[in-house]
């Protein structure tokens, strides 16, 4: 599981993350706006399954309420870009980042410490919550929702977000893959008994994997509110996001680099043609819940594991030797 | 005062049915060591169940719980195996995989309802217990008094089933140690799949009677996913009596937020209360084994 890194060498996965962008930001002047959304709306789910990824594909504990984050990051851009506030656009972002990050701490500090079970349900309910909250609350609209100013330009959008979306990849593949911070949540993943016999705060650790997971998509949340200027609980604290983020992750490769830019790709443009071709339908529910355990049963590491087959194999065989010494206790 | 034992009371008579609903979840958790994130789904499926069969039949919806028992019992006997499949599978992370595999069971469901039978609430119907009982002054609505009591029987049934039965026995060997349970020559695949369906069939038949009490729509699955969970969490995993208390906690604490506070605020205080008790007892309550 603890592949060091795709190919292993830092200025190739760096290398191609800037061609990729530079490639993607010449596609305003060869395409419609159409396309420019559709690129936008990649960049945005490329961001936050890569988040999703850090938190579980790194950390090891699977999280169901990230949408609370992007949700979280949503609400405060949107609040603070009220005409009674009237911040600016670039403004509110780091407030959105500090919040989700707090809150992600505050959750973390109790639900990490124990098995991952907790963890999952502790994060599923804080999203619950969280919905629960924007509905009741006065200063979030109620279940009516917000506005943000119109800005009626594609290109800055996507922009913005294929920006947002090139950083964090940045960030995380730096800290993870090439950092002692990276050991360390490889460590508690693989072995936490022996990371925290190594001297490692492994508490510590996780919180701070699940603060990094839980600023990327609170920032790429408010753009998202900015962009798509109305939010309500329905949108931005839909169940099927967190739903869509596990099935992208998982699809493309869980706890590798390039997995959940793959995934989301992949993903969102399946989707896409299916509300072209169907319009909004809840089959697309089926087909994700679907999606998720076939990948689980058949390809659990994902399509980036198809083309490395020979490389997992010899991984495969590293964790048989490896689960059977656990196994003896 | 009567506003207050009121509430207490309905409270505890709905605290039943969580108690059956989390007793099979904290076994399954205990023999198949993966937390199974479809069981409000397994609640709404069986509520939706009732409805549609006693719609188009005209049975009673009360007549059919032993069927819905069988059919769910019989759902579950099978996708046991999947769920095992993942939990012991060779890749890495299984304990993670197989928490995807219920999230995306549970998704699935949701899906499919939400396909069959859109956003709209519905609730079963039934002839039998209506009305009210009254007893020493407290009413209470008798389809919930019937509740508690199939509960009660329910859950007895099943205790009794583990504690006086050979195959109750291997069940919980199995929950304390599957290798040892494994050397005394117990097959625990098999009766992984047996708690497994014992657990959706159990939980599908209460699902049918709080349909019977609440609206249900699809949506509210994860509720009774995080019900069930916060009865675990406050009860210790595999501690029947514990899961008897935070069950019936659960239900008054509940009835007690909807009298005083409003139904909106229920999910936000489960989950305060579940903060604060991952909390407190971060030890405590991942206990193992049923005792």
């Amino acid at each position: 599981m603890s592949r060091p890194a795709s190919g292993g060498n830092p200025y190739l996965n760096l290398g191609v993350l800037v061609l990729v962008v530079a490639a993607l930001s010449l596609l305003p002047m060869m395409t419609t706006p159409y396309y420019i959304r559709i690129a936008t709306g990649i960049a945005m789910w490329a961001g936050i399954a890569l988040s999703w990824n850090v938190i579980c594909g790194y950390a090891g504990y699977i999280s169901f309420g990230h949408v609370a984050f992007f949700g979280i990051g949503a609400y405060t851009t949107a609040i603070l870009m009220q005409p009674q506030h009237d911040w600016n656009f670039w403004a509110t972002l780091p407030v959105a980042a500090v919040i989700a990050g707090a809150v992600a701490a505050l959750v973390g500090w109790p639900a990490l410490r124990l098995k991952g079970a907790y963890f999952a349900i502790a994060t599923w309910a804080l999203a619950e919550a969280v919905r629960e909250l924007t509905t009741i609350l006065k200063f979030t609209g109620g279940s009516g929702g917000l506005t943000t100013p119109i800005r009626n330009d594609d290109n800055f959008f996507f922009y913005t977000m294929l920006a947002a979306a090139a950083i964090a990849f940045a960030v995380c593949y730096v800290l993870l893959e090439r950092s002692r911070f990276g050991f360390r949540v490889k460590a508690v993943r693989d072995n936490e008994i022996a990371a925290r016999a190594q001297g490692i705060n492994t508490t510590l650790i996780k919180i701070e994997a699940f603060v990094l997971s839980a600023i990327i998509p609170a920032v790429l949340g408010g753009i998202n509110a900015y962009w798509i200027t109305f939010i309500n609980p329905q949108s931005v604290l839909n169940t099927i996001i967190t739903d869509q983020l596990v099935v992208m992750v998982l699809v493309g490769g869980l706890g590798h680099a390039w997995g959940p830019a793959l995934g989301a790709t992949a993903l969102f443009l399946l989707q896409e043609q299916l509300r072209v071709s169907y319009g909004e339908t809840t089959a697309y529910i089926i087909i994700v819940g679907a999606l998720v355990m076939a990948v689980v049963l058949f390809l659990p590491d994902g399509l980036v594991s198809l083309a490395r087959r020979a490389r997992r194999m010899r991984l495969v065989r590293q964790l048989i030797g490896r689960t059977r010494q656990e196994a003896t206790p | 005062m009567t506003e207050l034992a009121q509430a207490l009371v309905g409270g505890l008579l709905i605290g039943g049915l969580y108690v059956a609903i989390s007793i099979g979840f904290s076994l399954s958790f205990g023999v198949l060591d993966v937390v199974d994130l479809a069981v409000g789904m397994w609640v709404v499926l069986g509520a939706f169940a009732a409805i549609v069969v006693s719609d188009k039949l005209g049975i009673d919806a009360f007549l059919l719980l032993p069927v819905i028992f069988v059919v769910f019992g019989a759902v579950g006997w099978l996708i046991a195996p999947l769920i095992y499949r993942v939990r012991t599978s060779k890749y890495a992370l299984p304990a993670l995989m197989g928490l995807a595999f219920t999230f995306g069971l549970a998704t699935l469901i949701r899906g499919g309802l939400l396909t069959a039978f859109g956003y709209n609430p519905r609730t079963v119907h039934t002839d039998f217990f209506t009305g009210n009982v009254e007893l020493l002054g407290i009413t209470a609505p008798a389809i919930r008094v019937a509740g508690f009591a199939f509960a009660v029987v329910a859950t007895g049934l099943f205790l009794a089933f583990l504690f006086y039965t050979r195959t109750g026995l291997a069940i919980r060997a199995t929950a304390q140690s599957k290798e040892n349970a494994g050397l005394m020559g117990i097959d625990v695949k098999r009766i992984s799949s047996l708690v497994y369906a014992i657990y959706t069939g159990l939980t599908a038949m209460a699902g049918a009677l709080l349909g019977a009490i609440y609206a249900m729509t699809p949506e509210v699955g994860l509720r009774y996913t995080l019900f069930a969970f916060f009865v675990v969490v406050l009860a210790g995993l595999g501690s029947a009596v514990g899961v008897m208390a935070a069950g019936l906690f659960l239900g008054v604490l509940q009835s007690l937020v909807t009298t005083y506070v409003g139904a909106n605020y229920t999910l936000l205080v489960v989950f305060g209360v579940l903060f604060i008790a991952l909390l407190l007892f971060p030890q405590g309550i991942s206990r193992r084994g049923l005792a």
